[in-house]
């Protein structure tokens, strides 16, 4: 089989029957200094589906959905997010940064601040909401994510999986059509694990446009509309989890699942 | 207690001769320091002096504008000390009056000294009234957190508390003229002056430095290198002669003018190194969350890296704040501002006091005030650490 058929991305195969894309990735190259990172990378992200990213470390996964919301500058290419594409404008970077949650592999809250004012930032100081409809907001996200009795504690004084919530809570509160995941339970003990991989779950339930890359291979399994395989910079094969985890066509992928299952 | 002192002072023979020699050392300077300041001290040359040492010729009949301002000041400062949100224990008098004395313990007894040395009813009165002010400060401060005014944003508190202070003490300072004053109320007032214009502009200059704009940074790099490159008392001599050439005409500067300048230009510099390692310290992941929520280069650093960093400086920024504070002195020295330092040199030479080697008493007295000023702000610092540490990664 030859290598194209497998790493074209494009192909929308949401179960929640909506075929328009949200997300468009075309031809794109990303290169730190002589390293190339992504290697004419096509994939189509279409609205309330989740996308699964795999690979080995190194492979390019975080830096693909980086380049989505621009905490890395794409060298060619398009990229483009609910029909903004994605050029060195600032204002279009930031309309898209404010429809497109991030979820990072360590929280990185703001630990000057509570947890409510973590959550409440974005929708108060980006959006502009009055402080106490913010605040309402947040409390309301993290009642969502199962954590509203820790409001007025500060980041440092939670668990991981809290705090990973937490995170999750304040993408959340910009309200944003796509949400991006890089490694979000990478830095967990494992039995905090779960917290997170439900909260993410019930996310996906209510219809979240959902990017995740994870080391997570029985999330993918269960949630993931489709799974990509990426190595070394190149999407190497792409499926449904079944056609991907059971039958892999890639000898890449064979090698991989077998490693790591 | 006998198996402490042998484990920790006779381990072994060195430890012992160390132990013995080094106590040795430290009973004989103790014994002479007490002989200085009980037997041989002639500390009248103080108590005559006292008013002059302090607020220099402030005229008498104003120095109850001084008085507000002190007690306004210690009741900000007790207040904000006590303060703190979240729930509030039970106000009892008794622990908080014993609280005010720990916490002001060396003020306190500073105070008393002064009032032993200037011997008066009315300074006795007065002291009364400043215990009061650090009670009532302390009752206001913890009633904070047991009502509404918890609500308030932190800032506005500290101006609540603060802001009475300061315009007394401007108001007072601006009735009387500038020749009038002096003394150690000079060198707060050169302080706190230069402290407030130094922090914003030592945060511009932070920013400026770390700025994407090559101008700006280059500009920023190169003030924060020439003014570190050279010595603060060159500087106030340079400004003693040559601050006309830079400003205004309509200006004419008086040497407290050129002083507040110099400290304060000075300074900023100082303290732009040390904000810029503070935001140095401030992980990129920092950023990139405030950037992921769509905020602008601006708020990040107004709301997300600065906070953090200004934080994590604190000992160091208080550092610059008090070598600040000390370095008021030189003022007196190369612009003949009447402050403390200059003071305490001037009244040995005065008739009743020349060629009696005063110098000692003097410089003493002098030494005393600016050490408890700086230890009180150093163990200050340390306390807002602590209290901020809650966030702390």
């Amino acid at each position: 089989m030859s290598n194209e058929v497998f790493n074209d991305a494009s192909k929308i195969t949401s179960k929640h029957g909506s075929d328009e894309a949200i997300i468009v990735i075309e031809g794109v190259y990303k290169r730190f200094k002589e390293f190339e990172a992504l290697k004419n990378i096509n994939v189509k992200v279409g609205r309330q589906e989740v996308v699964v990213v795999i690979g080995p470390s190194g492979s390019g996964k975080s830096t693909l959905i980086r380049c989505i919301n621009r905490l890395e500058v794409h060298d060619e290419g398009n990229i483009s997010v609910d029909g903004t594409a994605l050029t060195s404008d600032i204002k279009n970077i930031q309309e898209i940064r404010r429809e497109t949650g991030m979820v990072f592999q360590g929280f990185n809250l703001f630990p000057h601040l509570t947890v409510l004012t973590n959550v409440a930032i974005g929708p108060r100081r980006v959006r502009g909401l009055p402080k106490t409809e913010a605040e309402a907001l947040a409390m309301e996200l993290l009642t969502r994510v199962k954590i509203p009795e820790q409001a007025d504690k500060f980041p440092a004084q939670l668990s991981g999986g809290q705090q990973q919530r937490v995170a999750i809570a304040r993408a959340l509160a910009m309200t944003p059509k796509v949400m991006l995941f890089d490694e979000p339970t990478s830095a967990l003990d494992p039995e905090m694990i779960n917290e997170v991989l439900d909260a993410m779950k019930e996310l996906a339930k209510e219809g979240m446009t959902m990017v995740v890359v994870t080391h997570e291979m029985g999330f993918a399994r269960e949630v993931a509309d489709r799974v990509i395989f990426m190595d070394a910079g190149e999407i190497v094969e792409v499926g449904t989890p079944s056609e991907l985890f059971d039958n892999p066509k890639e000898a890449r992928t064979q090698k991989f699942l077998s490693q790591i299952l | 207690m006998i198996t402490w002192i042998r484990r920790n002072l006779f381990r072994s023979v060195t430890d012992g001769i160390l132990t013995i020699l080094s106590s040795a050392l430290l009973f004989y300077v103790i014994w002479q320091a007490l002989q200085f300041v009980f037997v041989t001290g002639r500390w009248e040359i103080i108590q005559v002096n006292l008013k002059i040492l302090l607020v220099g010729r402030f005229p008498d009949e104003l120095i109850y504008l001084l008085g507000f301002s002190l007690l306004a000041l210690v009741f900000g400062i007790s207040s904000l000390a006590a303060g703190g949100r979240g729930p509030g224990k039970q106000i009892k008098l008794a622990r908080t009056i014993w609280e005010a004395f720990q916490r002001f313990g060396l003020l306190i007894a500073t105070g008393a000294l002064l009032i032993a040395l200037g011997g008066d009813m009315a300074s006795l009165l007065f002291g009364l009234y400043v215990i009061l002010a650090v009670i009532a400060g302390r009752i206001f401060g913890s009633i904070r957190r047991k009502t509404a005014l918890s609500k308030l944003p932190g800032i506005v508190w500290v101006l609540i508390n603060v802001l009475p202070a300061l315009s007394l003490i401007f108001i007072s300072i601006s009735q009387a003229a500038l020749e009038e004053w002096g003394g150690f109320l000079i060198n707060f007032y050169l302080a706190i002056v230069s402290i407030a214009l130094c922090f914003p502009l030592g945060i511009l200059l932070a920013l400026g430095r770390r700025s994407a704009l090559p101008l700006l940074r280059w500009l920023s790099t190169a003030y924060i290198e020439l003014i570190r490159g050279a010595p603060l008392f060159v500087l106030l001599l340079l400004a003693g002669v040559a601050l006309e050439f830079f400003i205004p005409a309509s200006i004419t500067p008086d040497p407290i003018f050129r002083s507040v300048t110099v400290f304060t230009l000075f300074t900023a510099a100082y303290l732009a190194e040390v904000i810029r390692g503070g935001l140095q310290s401030i992980p990129k992941g920092q950023a990139e969350a405030g950037k992921a929520l769509g905020m602008s280069a601006t708020k990040i650093t107004v709301l997300i890296t600065l906070p953090q960093a200004l934080r994590n400086v604190i000992p160091a920024q208080i550092g610059q704040f008090i070598s600040l504070f000390k370095d008021t002195t030189l003022a007196g020295v190369a612009l003949s501002v009447f402050e403390l330092l200059n003071v305490g040199t001037a009244i040995t030479k005065q008739d009743d006091y020349l060629g009696q080697g005063l110098v000692y008493e003097s410089l003493a007295f002098v030494g005393l005030l600016f050490w408890v000023g700086s230890y009180v702000m150093s163990r200050e610092s340390q306390r807002i650490e602590k209290k901020l540490g809650v966030g702390i990664r």
